[in-house]
């Protein structure tokens, strides 16, 4: 009796293990299936409803790890003002060169769209628990004519863009996902390449396959590119803020051919994102 | 564990309000710029509770949840959550549970386990990114919210599914008799 029952267990387990192999055979690289689709479609009402109630905890708890953060941010912020101060006497010759690159990036941080996109506002009711994968799951799909591979931006930069939808939500692939690839530019150097991931920090991105001739600097912008070629085009609309050179060593730019960049957005805590939906891609 | 079909209700419920609390909450909020993850951790407590079959089956259904919902490649999740639940309920089967650290000290190092599982898998599939030190500060702090998590949802757990545990009874000390002019 002993024996049948452990034999019995064994070959669930056995079952439960090759289930999981199979399923991940499958899946792998295919994008949302029938069943992904179908379970957010039931989910997705209930996980907006458990995201409206949960908000108040959420930013209770949330309150705390940024006043811990907002502490430790105090005295280098304090430093920061001292340097600030300190170039405060050039500010009028940085306005200029502001205005020159907004010009030049055709970007309006107050919230502009590039031309041929129709931006749709979503919340995010959900988020992957594990540090090897950033998505987020966001309110509006397909019935707000959303679709894959749409960008998606805060007010701050570029978050990433969709990877697969439903009815009425939507995943979104961050651009700190270890999957996600973002060909960018410097300016105004125009030194091009590419944005990747730094696993496990998303405040951290790395720009890389840059040409080792032009050096970049510190505090200088990263935008998307948006190149085109005859037949096919990148999935993001040109001059998107991404973030900002955080560290430029000339020895890694040399030996390496990258830089790492702070992004824009924080993307450890976004609440509304807008999807640039339409736009030119074919 | 003595399955009933209100005790699968219960089961089941369990692991659906468990993920929806993980994707909706828990996800969401971070100290020391870390989210927690409940899953490991009920998973852990299922498979503490009811053996090896109940946390490798949970841990399977949790996983596959988790992946219909985040729209992730099927069977990752699954494949590392049964691997910990049965681990977790391996270890009832063997031992018993004296000290009321046992089930967070559980709770600690098996997740620990599942996130360099979860990494094992990622690495697995083919990860063509830099991986940043930070990784191993955010599995450590994880496992440390695992083990606060750990001792109030195991008694939860074991509150909620009382009625199904077999041990529970066994061990049930008989109702002390009352002694008449004591």
């Amino acid at each position: 009796m002993y024996r049948k029952q452990v034999r019995r267990r064994r070959a669930v387990l056995a079952l439960l293990i090759v289930g999981s192999f199979v399923l991940l055979t499958i899946t792998y690289g295919s994008g949302s299936n029938g069943l992904q689709r179908g379970v957010s479609t039931i989910f997705s009402p209930v996980q907006s409803v458990a995201d409206g109630a949960l908000k108040p905890a959420r930013d209770l708890v949330n309150w705390f790890d940024q006043t811990f953060d907002a502490r430790g941010r105090n005295s280098r912020l304090q430093e920061e003002l001292r340097t600030a101060r300190r170039d405060a006497v050039g500010a009028d010759a940085a306005l200029a060169e502001n205005a020159q690159l907004r010009k030049l990036l055709k970007l309006d941080r107050s919230g502009a769209i590039p031309s041929g996109y129709t931006p749709v506002t979503g919340r995010v009711i959900a988020r992957s628990p594990t540090v090897w994968f950033s998505d987020v799951t966001i309110d509006a799909g397909s019935g707000q004519g959303v679709e894959v591979d749409d960008p998606v931006v805060n007010g701050d930069g570029l978050v990433g863009k969709v990877s697969a939808v439903t009815g009425g939500s939507a995943q979104v692939t961050l651009i700190a996902d270890h999957s996600s690839a973002v060909t960018a530019k410097v300016v105004p150097l125009a030194a091009q390449g590419v944005v990747r991931p730094n696993v496990g920090d998303p405040g951290d991105l790395i720009l890389d396959f840059i040409d080792s001739t032009k050096h970049i600097h510190k505090g200088q912008a990263v935008v998307t590119a948006g190149w085109r070629s005859q037949e096919i085009e990148s999935d993001f609309p040109p001059n998107i803020p991404i973030g900002e050179v955080a560290r430029a060593p000339i020895v890694e730019q040399e030996a390496s051919q990258q830089v790492h960049i702070r992004p824009y957005a924080d993307l450890r805590d976004l609440d509304l994102v807008q999807i640039l939906t339409g736009g030119s891609r074919g | 564990m003595i399955l009933t079909p209100k005790i699968l209700a219960r089961l089941v419920a369990i692991v659906v309000g468990g993920v929806i609390l993980q994707l909706s909450f828990f996800s969401q909020v971070a100290l020391f710029h870390v989210s927690p993850d409940l899953l490991p951790v009920l998973v852990i407590s299922l498979g503490l509770l009811g053996g090896t079959m109940t946390g490798a089956v949970t841990g399977f259904s949790v996983g596959i949840l988790l992946d219909c919902l985040l729209v992730q490649p099927l069977g990752g999740a699954s494949l590392v959550l049964l691997a910990t639940g049965y681990l977790a309920g391996l270890f009832r089967e063997r031992f018993e549970i004296h000290s009321a650290l046992v089930p967070p000290l559980l709770c600690m190092g098996l997740t620990l386990f599942a996130e360099l599982g979860f990494g094992a898998v990622e690495l697995m599939l083919g990860t063509d990114t830099a991986v940043s030190g930070q990784v191993v500060r955010d599995l450590l702090i994880k496992s440390v919210f695992a083990f606060v998590l750990g001792w109030p949802i195991y008694l939860g757990l074991r509150r909620a599914l009382r009625p199904a545990l077999v041990e529970e009874h066994a061990v049930r000390r008989p109702r002390r008799p009352t002694m008449l002019g004591a």
